[in-house]
C-alpha cells in the first residue's frame, strides 16, 4: 500500500473505533445514575389521572416502549444503537411528546449562530492585530493591547458577562439583560425580528469575544514574534521584497496555518453551547438545552447533545488531519 | 556530604526567585495582589469573628433583612439577613482554598505522568499521552454538572479532589515536553555516567530545571479550578453548604441586586476578577523570565 493510503485507513479507522467509544461511553454513563426519571414522570401522570392499577401497569410498559427502556442494559445498549443509525435519538422527556432530535435541532441555530459568529469576529480581530502588531513591534498600539491583553485573556468570560450585563443593562438601559429575541415579536425573517436578535445577542457575544480575541491576539503575536527571527525572513528581506509582500506572503502565511486549526477545533466544541453563558443570558441555545435535561435526567435528550457533539469534534478533527497536508507541504502523511 | 550540598542548592535558588521577583513588574504585581488577598482571605474568620461575634457571616438573620451600608455591615444584608461582606471575605477564602487544594492535585499527576512520560518514552510514553490527549478533548462541562446534580453535599476537599482530577492534562503535556528536552542534553548524559539512578538523576538534575514550569502548571490548574467551580456556583449547581464566591455571586444576583444595589455585585466581580487577573500576571511573569522570546510578545 502507498503511504498515502495507508494513513488514510488507518485515520479513518481510528476515527470510527473513537467514535463508537465514545457513544458508548455517553450511553452506559448517564444510565448507571442513580434514580429513574422516568418512574417519577409516570407516577406523577398516574396520581392526576389514573387509580386502576392494571390500566397504570400497562401505561409504564407503554412509556418504556417509548423511550426505549425495555429489557436490561444491553438490550436498551442494543436498541438505542439500532435507532442511532437510523439518526433517531429517542423521545425526549423534557420536551415530551417530542422527539431530542427534534428539541436538537430547534436550539442547534441559536447555539451556532451566537458561538460561531462570536468565535470567528474574535478569531480575526485577533489575529489580524496580533500579527500587524507584533510585525510592526515599535508600535504603541501594539504595547497597549498587550497590556490590556494580559487583563483580559484570562477573566472568565462569564464575570464579563456579568459586568456587561450590570451596566448596560441595568445602569444605562440600553440593551437587554436576558432571552434571544422580543418575545412580543414572532420569529421570522423580517427586518424587525433579525433586528432584535442582534440586539438581544449583543451583550452575550461581546463577553465571549472580549476574552477570545485577545486570546487569539496573544497567541498570534507569540507566533508572530518566534518567527521574526528566521533565516528565510531574513533571506527574503536582503532579496529586496517588500515590506507589505515579505508580512503577507511569508509572515501572515506561516501564522494563519496553526490559527486556522485552532479555529477548526474551537468550532468543533462549540456544538454543545455555552452552558453557562447560556444559562446566565437565558439564551435557548444548547447548553440551555442540555441544562435542562440533566435537570430531569432525559437520558434521550443528554445522550443526544453529547453524542452529536462528540461527533461534530471528532470530524471535524478527522477533516483538519486529512486535509491539514494539503495546506501544508511541509507536512507528511506517514509518521 | 550530599545534603549539604542540596541545602545550598536550596537556598541559591530561593535566592534566584527573589532576585527575579524584584526585577520582574508583572510578577511583582501578580504576587502581590495574590499575596494579599490570600492573606484577607485566610485571616477573615478572626475578622469575622471580631465584627458579628459568634454568628457565621451566611447564616440566617445576621442582621435585618436587606440592611443598608453600615459601619457593621459595609455591604449591607440580603433578603436573609446575610452579612455580605463577610461572605466576600470567606468566599474569598474558599474560592482559594479550592484552587490552591485542586492546582496541587492536578500538579502532583501531571508531574508524575509527565516525568515518566517524558523521560521512560517508548511505549509508556505512547500509552500515557494517549490518554493525556483522549481527557483534553472530553468535554469537562457536562461530567462536572452530573457530578454536581447528582451528589449534594460534598465537603471542599472533595469538590477540590473532583476539579483536580480532570485538570492536569494541560501541565502535564508541557512537563513532559521539557523533561524530554533535557533528557538528551549533556549533563543529564553526565549524570547516567556517573552511575546516578533514575530516581536520583530526576530529583537532583531534571526537577530543578523542570520547576517553573511545574509552578506554571500549577497556576493554570489552580485557575481552571477556579474558573469552573464558579461557573457552575453562579447558574446555581454545586453544593449548597460551600459559601465560594461563586455561591455569592449567584445569591446577589438571584435576589436582584444588579437593579436594587448594583455596587454588591461589582464587589463580588472586583474580587473575582483579581484573583484571575493576579495569577495570570504571575504566570506571564515566570514564563518570560524562563522563556525569554516571550518577553517581547507582552513586555511593557
Amino acid at each position: 500500500m502507498k503511504p498515502l493510503q495507508k494513513y488514510l485507513l488507518k485515520r479513518v479507522a481510528a476515527y470510527i473505533v473513537t467514535l463508537y467509544g465514545a457513544v458508548t461511553a455517553v450511553f452506559f454513563l448517564f444510565r448507571l445514575i442513580p434514580g429513574n426519571p422516568i418512574e417519577a414522570f409516570i407516577g406523577q401522570i398516574m396520581a392526576t389521572q389514573f387509580t386502576q392499577a392494571e390500566l397504570a401497569r400497562k401505561l409504564v410498559e407503554q412509556y418504556k416502549a417509548e423511550f426505549g427502556l425495555e429489557g436490561d442494559l444491553f438490550t436498551q445498549y442494543v436498541n438505542y444503537m439500532r435507532q442511532l443509525l437510523r439518526g433517531n435519538f429517542g423521545v425526549s422527556l423534557y420536551g415530551f411528546p417530542r422527539s431530542a432530535q427534534e428539541l436538537i435541532f430547534q436550539s442547534l441555530p441559536w447555539t451556532i449562530g451566537l458561538l460561531g459568529l462570536s468565535a470567528v469576529i474574535s478569531w480575526f480581530f485577533g489575529v489580524v492585530l496580533g500579527a500587524l502588531t507584533a510585525w510592526k513591534r515599535e508600535s504603541k498600539v501594539g504595547a497597549v493591547l498587550a497590556g490590556l491583553a494580559v487583563v483580559f485573556s484570562q477573566i472568565p468570560y462569564y464575570i464579563i458577562a456579568v459586568t456587561l450585563v450590570l451596566v448596560f443593562s441595568y445602569m444605562l438601559g440600553w440593551l437587554p439583560a436576558t432571552g434571544a429575541y422580543n418575545p412580543s415579536l414572532s420569529p421570522g425573517l423580517n427586518i424587525q425580528f433579525i433586528l432584535s436578535v442582534i440586539k438581544y445577542g449583543l451583550l452575550p457575544a461581546l463577553s465571549l469575544v472580549l476574552t477570545q480575541a485577545f486570546g487569539w491576539f496573544l497567541s498570534t503575536r507569540y507566533l508572530t514574534i518566534s518567527l521574526l527571527g528566521e533565516d528565510f525572513l531574513v533571506y527574503a528581506e536582503a532579496k529586496g521584497i517588500k515590506q507589505s509582500r515579505l508580512f503577507r506572503r511569508y509572515v501572515f502565511r506561516n501564522i494563519l496555518l496553526p490559527q486556522t486549526t485552532g479555529l477548526g477545533i474551537s468550532l468543533g466544541f462549540m456544538i454543545g453551547g455555552q452552558i453557562v453563558l447560556e444559562t446566565i443570558f437565558a439564551y435557548p441555545g444548547m447548553g440551555y438545552l442540555f441544562s435542562r435535561a440533566l435537570g430531569m435526567l432525559d437520558y434521550n435528550l443528554i445522550s443526544g447533545i453529547l453524542i452529536l457533539q462528540s461527533f461534530v469534534v471528532l470530524t471535524a478533527n478527522l477533516i483538519l488531519d486529512l486535509v491539514y497536508p494539503l495546506i501544508d507541504p511541509r507536512v507528511k502523511y506517514h509518521e | 556530604m550530599s545534603r549539604v550540598r542540596n541545602s545550598s542548592k536550596i537556598i541559591v535558588s530561593l535566592k534566584r526567585v527573589i532576585g527575579i521577583l524584584g526585577k520582574n513588574n508583572k510578577l511583582k504585581i501578580g504576587s502581590s495582589i495574590f499575596l494579599a488577598l490570600l492573606v484577607i482571605g485566610y485571616i477573615s474568620p478572626f475578622i469575622n469573628r471580631l465584627r458579628l461575634g459568634d454568628k457565621r457571616p451566611d447564616a440566617l438573620a445576621v442582621g435585618r433583612r436587606w440592611e443598608q451600608p453600615s459601619i457593621k455591615f459595609p455591604l449591607g444584608t440580603d433578603d436573609y439577613g446575610r452579612d455580605i461582606f463577610g461572605m466576600l471575605l470567606i468566599g474569598t477564602m474558599y474560592s482559594l482554598s479550592i484552587g490552591l487544594l485542586a492546582g496541587a492535585i492536578a500538579t502532583l499527576i501531571a508531574v508524575t505522568i509527565g516525568f515518566i512520560s517524558g523521560y521512560k518514552g517508548g511505549i509508556t510514553d505512547h500509552v500515557l499521552r494517549t490518554f493525556t490527549d483522549t481527557l483534553m478533548v472530553v468535554p469537562l462541562w457536562p461530567i462536572y454538572m452530573v457530578i454536581a446534580t447528582y451528589t449534594r453535599k460534598l465537603p471542599l476537599e472533595t469538590v477540590a479532589i473532583l476539579l483536580g482530577i480532570f485538570s492536569w492534562p494541560g501541565a502535564a503535556r508541557v512537563i513532559r515536553a521539557q523533561v524530554l528536552s533535557l533528557r538528551e542534553r549533556a549533563f543529564v548524559k553526565l549524570a547516567k555516567l556517573n552511575m546516578l539512578n533514575d530516581l536520583e538523576i530526576v530529583f537532583t538534575e531534571l526537577l530543578p530545571n523542570v520547576a517553573p514550569y511545574i509552578v506554571i502548571g500549577f497556576i493554570n490548574s489552580a485557575m481552571g479550578a477556579i474558573f469552573a467551580e464558579t461557573g457552575l456556583r453562579l447558574i446555581g449547581i454545586g453544593p449548597p453548604l460551600l459559601p465560594t464566591l461563586g455561591y455569592l455571586l449567584s445569591i446577589t444576583i438571584g435576589v436582584g441586586m444588579l437593579s436594587v444595589r448594583p455596587y454588591v455585585v461589582a464587589a463580588v466581580v472586583a474580587v473575582l476578577s483579581l484573583i484571575f487577573v493576579s495569577l495570570n500576571l504571575i504566570n506571564i511573569g515566570l514564563e518570560e523570565e524562563f522563556n525569554p522570546r516571550l518577553k517581547k510578545v507582552t513586555g511593557l
